[in-house]
C-alpha cells in the first residue's frame, strides 16, 4: 500500500509576482533587462515632459493680467492663461449680447433636463420623449436662440413644445415615484379606471388641448430680443451646427443605407450615387460648393444666409457617412432574421423596423458614437469659410490687440474642451454597447 | 451549421414549394389588386423618385441659368488657357506668374495635394503600426504612454492641431541668422521661420551607372530571397536574409560610385541677402500639414492595428510561444500575418482620409488644390461651377483609384481563404 493523503494539502499563496506591487512591478515593468531600460527610460521622458508642461502651464503661468506684455513682464516662460479667461465668454458663446446669455445657457439646459428621463430606468413612454424632443425642441430653441417676431407656426410649434416639455416632466416625476405613465396615473386619481379606454383618452386629449392652449396664451406674453445668427459664435455655435449634423445624420443615414439595399434599381443607384460622391469628397469642398454654388441654386430675391448654407452642406456631408456605418450595420445580420420576420408575417417596414434595424443600429453602437465625434469634430471646419465657432474664437484671440499674437494657449484650451467632450462621447459609447449586449459570455 | 441551407437545395425547396402550390392552387377570393402588388408598387414608387428628383434637378439648373445670366457670368472651361495673375508659393513643376495658366494652376494644386498625401501616408504607416505594436507592449509604462499619445490625438480636430503646429510650431522658429541646424553643426539641414532647407544632391554625368548598380543589387536580393525561401523548404534550415541583403544593397552600388569616380556634388544652402539660395526647401505650411497629418494619421493608424492584432485569438500567440518562437518572432512570423486581413482594408481608408484631410492645407497656406484652385482662382475668375466640378472630380477620381485597391485587395484575400 503507497501513501495515500487523507486530508487536502492547503492552497500556498500565490507567487510574490502576482500579488503584491513589487511583484506587479516586476511582471509589468522589469520582466527583462531588456523592458527594464525601456521603462526607465520612458520615465525619464515623461519626467522631462510632464515637468515642462508643469512648469510651463501651471507653475509659471500667468493667470490674471490685462494684456500680453503684462504677461510677459510677469513671466516671460509661463502660459498666458490670461488672455484665455479674458475671452472665456467669447469662446463660449461668441459674440452674442452679454445680457442675453442666459437664454443660451436656458437652452441648452431645457434640452439637457429633457432629454434626462431617457436614462432613468422607471420613467415610462420614453419613444414619447425622443420624439417630441426631434419634432418640438428645434423650434423652442430656435425662438429662444434667435428671439424677434415669430410667425404663427413658430408659435404654434413652441407652445407644443412647452407642453411636451411640461407633461414630459410631470411623467417623471410620477415615473420616478410612482413607477408608472402620467396617463394611467390620472386615470387612477380620478377614478375613472373602471371606464373604458375609450373615455381616458378622450380625457387626455382634452387635457392635453386645454394646456395647450394655456401655453399658447402664455407664451405671447413673452418678449424676447432678436439676437441675429451672426452673433452667435464660439462653441454654442459648433454645438447647434454639430448637435443639428448628429440629430439628422441618423434618420437621413438609414434612410440612404436602406435606398442602397434597396431592390428597386433606380432608388438604389441613386442612394448609391449620392452616398459614393459625398463620401469621396473632403467636407471642406463640400463647404466651399454650398457657399458658392448654394445661391445659384435658388430662385432669384431669395437668400440663404452663410450659417443655414453651413447647416445644409454638413448636414448632406454626415448622412452619406452615416449611411455607409448603418450599411455595415445591416450587412452583421444573417439572411435567418429577414427569413424568420417574413414568416411571422412582418412586411418591408415590419421587417426593417422591429428585426433588422434595431439589431443593426446596436451592433453598430461603437461606429455611430465614432460617426458622432467625427461630426463634432469635423465642425471646426466652418471656422475656414468665416463663422466664428469655437476654433474662428481661438484663433481670433491673437488678433485682438492686448493679446496680439497668443496663438498657443487658445488652442490648447480649445483642444482640450473637445478632448473632454470626445472622451465623455466615447465613454458613454462603450457603457451602451456593454449595456445593450445580449452576447451570452460561455 | 446544421441547418444552413445552400443555393443548390433552397432552389430545391423553392420549386417543390411552387409545384405544391400550383397543384393546389385554390381561387383567389380577391380580385387582383393593382395596387397591392409588389411589382407595381415598386415601378410606381421608382417613377415617383425619378420624377420627384427629375423635377428637383430641373429646378436647380433652370435658377443656376437664371442667375448666371442675371449675373452676368461666364461659363465653359475655356478660363483653363486663361493666364492666373496669382503666384501659387510652393510648386513642384516651373510657373510664372502672368504667363501660367489657370489649367497649370490646377495642375500644381494636384501635384503639391498629391506629394504631401503621399509622404503622411507613408509615413503615418509606418509611425502608427510602431506604435500600435508599442501599445499591445507587455511594458506597462509604455502601453500607457501610447494610449496617452493615440487618445490625445484622436480625440482632438485635426483643424486645432494642425493650426496648433502652424502658429504655434512651426512659424515661431528662429529667424534665418539663427537657424537651427539639425545636422549638429555641418550646417546642411537648417530649420528656420521660413521653412527646411537642406543640401540636395546633384548627379553627375556618370551618376547613372550606379543606379544601374542599384537595380542589379536589387535583383540580387530577390534572388536571394527566392533561394533562400526555396532552401528552407526543402531543408527546413533558414539561412539569414537580412544582413546579406543590406550588405549587397550598400556595397556593390558603393563600390561602383567610387569606381565611376564619386559622380555626385551637394548643393548646401548659403544665406544670401535675406534668404537662403541653394539646395531644397519646403515652406513651414507644408511641413506644418505634413506633421499634423502623420501625427493624427498615426494614432487612427495605431488603433488600426491594435485591433486588428486583438482579433486574432490569443491561442495563436500561446501556441507560437509553445514552439520556442521568441515574443518578437511570434509577433512577426504568426499574429501579423495573420492580422495583415483585418488591417489592410481600413488601412486604405486611412489613407484615403489622409489624401482628403490635407485639403485643410487651406487654412494655413499651403498651395494645395483646395486653397490655390476652389479658393484663390474661384475668387480671382469667378466659373463658381466648374472649378467645384474639377476639385470634387479630382478628390472622386483619387478615391475611386484607392477604392479600386480595395477591391483587388479583398479579392485576393478571399481567394486565399478559400
Amino acid at each position: 500500500m503507497a501513501f495515500v493523503k487523507k486530508e487536502i494539502t492547503p492552497a500556498r499563496p500565490a507567487p510574490l509576482s502576482e500579488r503584491s506591487v513589487i511583484g506587479w512591478m516586476h511582471k509589468h515593468l522589469f520582466s527583462s533587462f531588456y523592458n527594464s531600460i525601456l521603462t526607465i527610460v520612458t520615465m525619464y521622458i515623461i519626467y522631462i515632459t510632464t515637468k515642462g508642461l508643469w512648469v510651463w502651464g501651471i507653475a509659471d503661468a500667468v493667470w490674471i493680467a490685462e494684456s500680453r506684455r503684462e504677461c510677459f513682464d510677469i513671466s516671460i516662460d509661463g502660459a498666458c492663461w490670461a488672455g484665455v479667461i479674458a475671452w472665456m465668454d467669447n469662446i463660449f458663446y461668441g459674440r452674442y449680447p452679454k445680457d442675453e446669455l442666459w437664454r443660451v445657457n436656458v437652452g441648452i439646459l431645457l434640452l439637457i433636463v429633457w432629454m434626462l428621463p431617457l436614462w432613468l430606468p422607471r420613467v415610462k413612454g420614453k419613444i414619447f420623449i425622443a420624439i417630441t424632443l426631434i419634432s418640438f425642441y428645434p423650434f423652442l430653441a430656435n425662438y429662444i436662440f434667435l428671439g424677434g417676431e415669430s410667425s404663427f407656426f413658430s408659435q404654434f410649434m413652441v407652445s407644443a413644445a412647452i407642453v411636451s416639455f411640461v407633461v414630459i416632466m410631470l411623467n417623471a416625476i410620477i415615473g420616478v415615484i410612482q413607477g408608472q405613465s402620467i396617463s394611467t396615473f390620472i386615470a387612477t386619481r380620478l377614478g375613472s379606471s373602471l371606464k373604458s379606454e375609450k373615455s381616458q383618452r378622450n380625457l387626455n386629449i382634452a387635457l392635453l388641448i386645454m394646456a395647450f392652449i394655456i401655453a399658447f396664451l402664455w407664451q405671447q406674453s413673452w418678449v424676447l430680443g432678436e439676437v441675429p445668427w451672426t452673433k452667435w459664435g464660439g462653441l454654442f455655435l459648433t454645438l447647434v451646427i454639430s448637435g443639428i449634423g448628429i440629430a439628422t445624420a441618423l434618420p437621413s443615414g438609414i434612410i440612404l443605407a436602406l435606398g442602397r439595399r434597396s431592390k428597386l434599381p433606380v432608388i438604389k443607384v441613386l442612394s448609391t450615387t449620392f452616398i459614393e460622391v459625398f463620401r469621396s469628397v473632403p467636407l471642406i469642398t463640400v463647404l466651399f460648393m454650398a457657399t458658392t454654388m448654394f445661391p445659384l441654386f435658388l430662385p432669384e430675391g431669395f437668400v440663404l444666409n452663410k450659417l443655414a448654407q453651413v447647416i445644409i452642406a454638413v448636414c448632406l456631408f454626415n448622412a452619406a457617412y452615416m449611411a455607409e456605418t448603418v450599411r455595415g450595420g445591416l450587412q452583421t445580420i444573417p439572411k435567418g432574421q429577414y427569413e424568420g420576420a417574413h414568416t411571422i408575417g412582418l412586411g418591408y417596414w415590419g421587417t426593417m423596423g422591429l428585426i433588422v434595424m434595431p439589431q443593426a443600429l446596436k451592433n453598430m453602437i461603437p461606429n455611430i458614437v465614432g460617426n458622432f465625434i467625427s461630426i463634432l469634430k469635423g465642425t471646426t471646419l466652418v471656422s475656414i469659410i468665416g463663422l466664428f465657432d469655437i476654433l474662428g474664437m481661438l484663433s481670433s484671440v491673437s488678433r485682438d490687440l492686448s493679446w496680439i499674437g497668443l496663438h498657443k494657449e487658445p488652442l490648447l484650451f480649445g483642444a482640450m474642451i473637445f478632448f473632454i467632450l470626445c472622451a465623455l462621447m466615447s465613454k458613454y459609447s462603450r457603457h451602451l454597447e456593454a449595456k445593450l449586449s445580449t452576447n451570452r459570455k460561455t | 451549421m446544421l441547418f444552413s441551407i445552400n443555393e443548390y437545395q433552397r432552389e430545391i425547396i423553392v420549386v417543390a414549394n411552387d409545384s405544391n402550390t400550383k397543384s393546389q392552387r385554390i381561387k383567389p377570393k380577391e380580385k387582383f389588386n393593382f395596387f397591392q402588388d409588389e411589382r407595381v408598387r415598386g415601378i410606381f414608387y421608382q417613377i415617383l423618385t425619378v420624377v420627384i428628383i427629375g423635377c428637383f434637378f430641373w429646378y436647380l439648373i433652370s435658377n443656376t441659368a437664371h442667375n448666371l445670366e442675371l449675373r452676368g457670368m461666364n461659363s465653359g472651361f475655356g478660363f483653363l488657357n486663361v493666364a492666373a495673375g496669382f503666384d501659387p508659393g510652393f510648386k513642384l513643376i516651373s510657373y510664372t506668374p502672368g504667363i501660367g495658366t489657370y489649367g497649370r494652376i490646377f495642375l500644381i494644386g494636384i501635384l503639391n495635394t498629391l506629394y504631401v498625401s503621399f509622404l503622411a501616408i507613408i509615413a503615418c504607416t509606418v509611425l502608427g503600426f510602431f506604435i500600435g505594436i508599442l501599445r499591445l507592449s507587455s511594458n506597462w509604462l509604455i502601453s500607457k504612454v501610447a494610449l496617452t499619445f493615440i487618445e490625445i490625438f484622436r480625440n482632438t480636430p485635426l483643424l486645432i492641431q494642425l493650426i496648433f503646429w502652424y502658429v504655434g510650431v512651426f512659424s515661431i522658429l528662429p529667424q534665418i541668422k539663427n537657424s537651427l541646424d539639425l545636422s549638429a553643426g555641418a550646417e546642411v539641414v537648417l530649420l528656420n521661420n521660413r521653412g527646411l532647407y537642406t543640401a540636395w544632391p546633384v548627379p553627375g554625368e556618370q551618376f547613372w551607372i550606379t543606379g544601374l548598380a542599384f537595380m542589379v543589387a536589387l535583383i540580387c536580393v530577390y534572388l536571394l530571397k527566392k533561394w533562400v525561401n526555396k532552401h528552407q523548404d526543402k531543408t527546413g534550415k533558414r539561412v539569414p536574409v537580412l544582413l546579406p541583403s543590406l550588405a549587397i544593397l550598400l556595397i556593390l552600388p558603393g563600390l561602383v560610385f567610387l569606381l565611376t569616380g564619386a559622380p555626385l556634388s551637394w548643393d548646401v544652402p548659403k544665406i544670401e541677402g535675406f534668404n537662403f539660395v541653394g539646395g531644397a526647401s519646403l515652406p513651414p505650411a507644408f511641413i506644418a500639414l505634413l506633421v499634423a497629418l502623420v501625427v493624427y494619421g498615426a494614432a487612427h493608424m495605431a488603433e488600426i492595428v491594435r485591433a486588428g492584432i486583438q482579433s486574432i485569438n490569443k491561442g495563436q500567440n500561446d501556441a507560437a510561444l509553445a514552439i520556442g518562437l521568441r515574443q518578437n518572432k511570434a509577433l512577426r512570423l504568426i499574429i501579423i500575418p495573420q492580422a495583415m486581413p483585418a488591417i489592410i482594408p481600413p488601412m486604405i481608408s486611412l489613407w484615403l482620409s489622409t489624401v482628403k484631410n490635407s485639403s485643410l492645407a487651406v487654412a494655413i497656406g499651403y498651395s494645395d488644390i483646395v486653397s490655390l484652385f476652389m479658393q484663390t482662382s474661384l475668387n480671382q475668375a469667378g466659373y463658381a461651377i466648374e472649378i467645384v466640378a474639377m476639385t470634387m472630380g479630382f478628390y472622386m477620381f483619387v478615391s475611386l483609384i484607392i477604392s479600386g485597391l480595395l477591391n483587388i485587395y479583398n479579392k485576393k484575400v478571399q481567394l486565399v481563404e478559400r
